[in-house]
């Protein structure tokens, strides 16, 4: 009974250390840097080195602009929410700022969907046809391949 | 001398025509009795099956040894299901990181 027992701990043991040793080393990691981005496209998409490292340069050259324009955006919205307050609370609209603002909007619009663009249009220039279904596939949320340039 | 019929009398009657016991009484009363034990016999036979199964090196061994596949078999299942998951969650932060509108909107809907 007692050998029984021990056989029993010891199957029960031996799976559950198996388990966690496997899972612990094959657990997918956690990567919201470029490089982790780069490294899920490669896996995902079936890269080769040479297009990898392309597509990397790619991203590289057009991250801190993205970057800038995102900020961009931002401050803008913030800009935005900070005029509508003021339109609520005074119950006054400067039409001219509106106006300015409107243009403003639009300009960074452009911007930012023709580098969305540039970017996802460069990086399928790189693939098989295959890899760019694929690819057009996963970016095809993406709102700037969607609108229009106005 | 109370000459009134006694109510009991007619039951009496009816019990002393017991019919008597089925010849197969007693072959029955010994077949229950050697299925009672054959199950309690049964019961300290399949304790008694595992525990030499398990005191034989070889057995125990393949126990130990199915036990790890199957933790392994598990480990697989559940990264193939934190991969699938984490791919989904880097498609989309992928997406925030090539698009700023879309950045900006996600921010503006959940700041």
């Amino acid at each position: 009974m007692k050998r029984t027992l021990s056989v029993l701990l010891l199957g029960l043991g031996v799976g559950l250390a198996t388990h966690l040793a496997y899972f612990h080393y094959n657990e997918p990691a956690a990567g919201d840097s470029l490089d982790g981005h780069l490294a899920w496209m490669k896996r995902e998409l079936n890269l080769s080195d040479a297009q990898y490292a392309r597509i990397r340069d790619l991203h590289q050259e057009s991250s801190p602009r993205l970057r800038e324009l995102a900020s961009e955006v931002a401050q803008l919205q913030a800009e935005f929410a900070a005029f509508e307050n003021t339109r609520r609370t005074t119950d006054k609209v400067d039409f001219i700022e509106f106006a300015a603002f409107v243009e403003l909007r639009r300009a960074i619009n452009e911007r930012c969907i023709a580098s969305t663009r540039q970017l996802v249009l460069a990086s399928a220039d790189v693939m098989t046809p295959e890899q760019r279904a694929h690819y057009l596939g996963l970016v095809a949320p993406s709102e700037s391949l969607h609108s229009s340039h106005n | 001398m109370n000459s009134s019929p006694d109510p009991l009398d007619p039951l009496l009657d009816r019990w002393a025509d017991v019919p008597d016991p089925s010849p197969r009484l007693t072959s029955e009363v010994w077949r229950r009795i050697a299925e009672a034990e054959a199950t309690a016999h049964r019961r300290t036979g399949l304790r008694a099956g595992i525990e030499a199964w398990f005191s034989r090196p070889s057995l125990a061994a393949m126990f130990v040894a199915c036990c790890a596949l199957l933790g392994l078999f598990l480990a697989e299942w559940r990264v193939n299901q934190v991969q699938r998951e984490r791919s989904a969650q880097i498609a989309r932060s992928y997406l925030l990181l090539i698009d700023p509108l879309l950045k900006a909107n996600t921010v503006a809907h959940n700041p």
